[in-house]
């Protein structure tokens, strides 16, 4: 409990524990007694303006709000009673009073707070004859994030976010009693790299994203979590797709990248570089083998593989420290560099190991950081001194295996193509096609972070093991995978690095 | 009637000025306190003096200035609620018109008890003029040494300053006035904490309507037992009460706490004009359930109303003659709160405009007994279940109208 004195209390008759300090809240929550809420997150400051989450407290005459309530030793706290179960209908008939119920068209329908909460603790026939209101619907308030103010239910997360998490305010209260309203300021759109939370934290469909609006319904996606492989930070992330192949015409693949909590690494939040990175899962990706820059139909990366092998064995033993180069990433995970590890600097011997990755870029104050690569850390805990190499490096050598094209971050492509038009067998593990592809022999699809397992180390040292969170299209293999393929056909004994 | 006639309210032109104030032995109160007495004697006084709040809640004020944690460090602050916005009452108005020095005396008392230094006058926006002489009076009472630094020869100090509302009846509200008053949207903040602990700029705050301020320096000038010599053991001295609507002598009259409200209506305010009957009495402003006319013979005071099921409120008395439609009444009544509901919870931003939006169709366009029967359970959809007060004050009273003019109402609406 951090440290915190734990304090006893009486929840629906269970006795649980929870830190000094905490709200019923949470309390329950920890118990498995979820309290419904739409103004209360954890990530933010107190409201107390929804009053979804009345609760009957011993001794109190009211109803108390369970966000606002700290625990307290022997509390007894009652949260299906006929009068809170009652007080719960009442301020869902009210926020349904002025609901437009346009779930048809909705995008947060499936996901909504408003419909799962009708469905557990609502079920009442509508009194409401008179006029709703009518508002305005698609108000762009920056960032690609649309405002739906008839879907609103003014729980003003949207506004307490942008004051207290980011700090630029962009979102604030306008008007009075059923005129108020959320909105921009004149001429300043909500433009923070945050912004995408907003979506996530929004409890109905009044914030939506154009990148995501429309275009497919919340229950036809799976959800599986993932570590966001943008910067060093190793946000918790969850990764949203359709399941199996083939797609239907213009079916996308992953449609949203969303926030998960971790309090050790990112809290509730992710910022929009990672958010966006769903575009960096499927587009422009190989599905193919490939040779000579065009995809070769049939040809397994098994088979293709053999003639790295070939290549690599044709060069004579007391040669190879010297004549075959290798181009590494710190996008790899410890598993992976353990076996390159094991490979290319034990195995095989190798002097010229190199690393190749996505330049640093300007860092912000809350989570990203500046290395844009997830594993810097991981790359020297695996034992490797990451080094670029010079082109008259790669140029002089007989093998080369780049293992991503990030090279083309650091030098112009008609240098690498200059460089690299000498050497007599040169091979691409990469993920994403680019013009890398057409200069060399052949080019292997590799797997996507999201779509491997394995672990990344974040830059305050945390070691965090993920899961495969989206299957890869059936010709894409995870570079651990091409690694240990590699050391059987070339009889090198990975020993205990191999951990598949 | 007080036998040394009226206490807060003089009536000669210029009673407001320092001057006056002084000849009627102004200050010589905070005087004696300041230099004499200890801060808890001062309280326990008050205590036993049971002054009730003047603002609408009714709570002790002595009791309420204990809660102020002792022994804090860092600043704590006294705020005087002059945001007198609740319909039929006008009565701290007068007392900033015509006795502001002695509010500034019960300021300075509450402020050497509690042990603040700086203190805040929330003044409504439509009360720009009263705020200019509440102005006028703190310059005269800074430049003669009665605030600002070293009072009365001791190291206490008390700075006052003036800060005007901007036309918004939730400002009424304690913790919405501390919002507003740190520059904010006038909204009401989640309690626990209390302003007593938590208040303005997150520092112990004070909080007391004019009324009950200015009363403080007669309690400390004549002791406790004089001053329950008038009222009720539990609701000591006099108040103010606003008697508008259909009598004779519309106006302020302070009475005895308890005084009966026939006795208000009839002998002080003149009773009914000519030919009108009575046919519905909002006692204590209009968040107070409506009494008919044979609930008026009920003493004047806080727990008297409170358990008439209804409200002394801020003794804002509103007399409504025979002939006055009630359907009417409703929807004034219905308007008012839907327009005043600051929106930031649910029950009281809806459930108020939803039921405004039913009685407007009633009135347009007819409607049937049902719409009454949801007109009530919409009002107990927000009775004690919003933020602060103004939702019960809301449900309260339009539940009261619709109960007991049902038989008029249902008539009105059919067609």
């Amino acid at each position: 409990m951090n440290g915190k004195k734990p304090v006893g209390l009486t929840i629906d008759g269970l006795k649980v524990q929870a830190a000094e300090g905490t709200n019923v809240l949470r309390a329950a929550e920890q118990a498995g007694v979820t309290i419904p809420h739409f103004c209360f997150h954890a990530g933010l400051d107190v409201e107390g303006s929804c009053r979804m989450c009345l609760v009957e407290i011993e001794g109190l005459p009211k109803l108390e709000l369970a966000c606002s309530t700290i625990i307290r030793e022997g509390m007894i706290v009652r949260t299906s009673t006929d009068r809170v179960r009652e007080a719960r209908k009442d301020v869902l008939e009210f926020l349904l009073a002025e609901h437009p119920l346009d779930c048809p068209i909705c995008d947060k329908a499936g996901e909504c707070r408003l419909q799962d909460y009708y469905d557990l603790h609502g079920l009442y026939a509508s009194r409401m004859v008179e006029p709703r209101e009518r508002r305005d619907k698609k108000v762009p308030i920056g960032r690609g994030l649309i405002l739906d103010r008839e879907r609103c239910v003014l729980c003003t997360r949207c506004v307490r976010f942008l004051r207290l998490v980011t700090g630029t305010g962009e979102l604030g209260m306008f008007e009075r009693s059923l005129r108020s309203e959320v909105g921009i300021y004149d001429g300043r759109p909500v433009d923070n790299n945050y912004s995408g939370n907003l979506v996530d934290i929004c409890p109905v469909g009044a914030i939506t994203a154009e990148d995501f609006r429309f275009k497919t319904r919340a229950w036809f996606l799976v959800r599986r979590p993932s570590i966001c492989p943008h910067c060093s930070r190793g946000c918790a992330v969850i990764i949203e797709s359709v399941e199996g192949y083939p797609l239907r015409r213009s079916e996308k693949r992953v449609y949203r990248v969303t926030a998960r909590e971790n309090p050790a690494v990112n809290g509730f939040w992710i910022c929009d570089v990672g958010r966006d990175g769903r575009h960096d899962i499927d587009d422009g990706r190989h599905a193919a083998v490939s040779e000579k820059g065009a995809p070769v139909q049939g040809l397994s990366w098994e088979k293709a593989l053999a003639g790295v092998a070939a290549a690599i064995r044709s060069v004579p033993g007391p040669e190879r420290a010297g004549k075959i180069a290798v181009v590494l990433n710190a996008r790899l995970t410890c598993e992976e560099l353990a076996l390159a590890k094991g490979l290319f600097v034990t195995g095989l011997g190798l002097d010229k190991v190199f690393f190749a990755d996505r330049k640093p870029g300007p860092a912000d104050s809350l989570l990203l950081t500046s290395d844009r690569v997830p594993n810097a850390k991981g790359v020297r805990d695996a034992g490797f001194t990451p080094r670029l190499p010079a082109l008259g490096e790669l140029a002089g050598a007989e093998v080369l295996l780049v293992f991503g094209s990030y090279i083309l971050e650091h030098f112009g492509e008609e240098d690498v193509a200059r460089a690299l038009a000498g050497v007599p067998s040169k091979y691409l593990f990469a993920a994403h096609t680019g013009p890398l592809d057409r200069l060399v022999d052949a080019v292997f699809p590799v797997a996507h972070p999201a779509e491997k397992s394995g672990t990344y180390i974040n830059t305050e040292g945390v070691r965090q093991s993920f899961a495969r969170a989206v299957r890869p299209c059936p010709a894409v293999v995870a570079e651990g995978a091409i690694l240990a393929c590699l050391a059987n056909s070339l009889g090198i004994s990975l020993g205990d690095a191999d951990v598949r | 009637m007080p036998e040394n006639g009226f206490r807060l309210l003089p009536l000669d032109d210029d009673s407001w000025r320092l001057e006056a104030y002084l000849r009627r032995g102004g200050y010589e109160t905070a005087r004696k306190v300041l230099t004499s007495m200890a801060p808890e004697a001062v309280i326990a006084e008050v205590r036993k003096a049971s002054l009730r709040g003047r603002g609408g809640a009714g709570f002790p004020a002595g009791v309420k200035w204990g809660f102020v944690p002792k022994g804090v460090s860092g600043p704590k602050y006294l705020c005087v609620n002059s945001d007198e916005a609740e319909p039929g009452t006008f009565k701290d108005r007068l007392v900033l018109l015509r006795a502001p020095h002695q509010l500034l005396e019960g300021m300075l008392i509450t402020a050497f008890a509690v042990g603040i230094r700086t203190a805040f006058i929330y003044v409504r926006g439509e009360y720009a003029l009263v705020a200019r002489r509440l102005e006028e009076a703190i310059v005269e009472a800074r430049s003669a040494g009665y605030i600002g630094p070293r009072l009365f020869g001791t190291d206490l100090s008390l700075d006052v300053v003036v800060h005007l509302g901007a036309g918004a009846y939730i400002c009424g509200e304690e913790t919405a006035l501390l919002e507003s008053l740190e520059g904010r949207r006038g909204m009401p903040r989640v309690r626990p904490p209390f302003p007593a602990v938590v208040g303005l700029f997150r520092s112990p705050t004070v909080i007391n309507n004019v009324e009950t301020l200015a009363t403080v320096p007669q309690i400390l000038a004549r002791g406790a037992d004089s001053f329950l010599s008038r009222g009720l053991p539990k609701d000591g001295g006099t108040r103010l009460y606003c008697v508008s609507g259909a009598v004779r002598r519309p106006g302020t009259y302070e009475l005895a706490v308890g005084t009966p409200l026939r006795e208000i209506i009839e002998v002080h305010a003149g009773g009914t004009p000519e030919g009108k009957g009575l046919k519905a009495v909002i006692p204590g402003g209009l968040s107070a359930p409506v009494l008919l006319p044979g609930e008026i013979d009920i003493p004047m005071d806080v727990d008297s109303l409170a358990r008439a099921g209804s409200m002394l409120g801020s003794a804002g008395i509103v007399v409504i003659p025979e002939g006055t439609p009630m359907l009417d009444v409703l929807h004034a009544t219905a308007r008012f709160y839907a327009h005043e509901s600051c929106g930031k919870c649910t029950p009281c931003r809806i459930g108020t405009s939803w039921i405004l939006k039913i009685v407007g169709r009633l009135r347009r366009d007819g409607g049937r007994p049902a719409d009454f029967d949801l007109i009530l359970r919409l009002a107990d959809g927000i009775k004690g279940k919003t933020l602060c007060p103004l939702g019960e004050g809301a449900a309260m009273p339009i539940q009261a109208l619709v109960t007991k003019f049902r038989g008029e109402l249902e008539r009105a609406v059919a067609r």
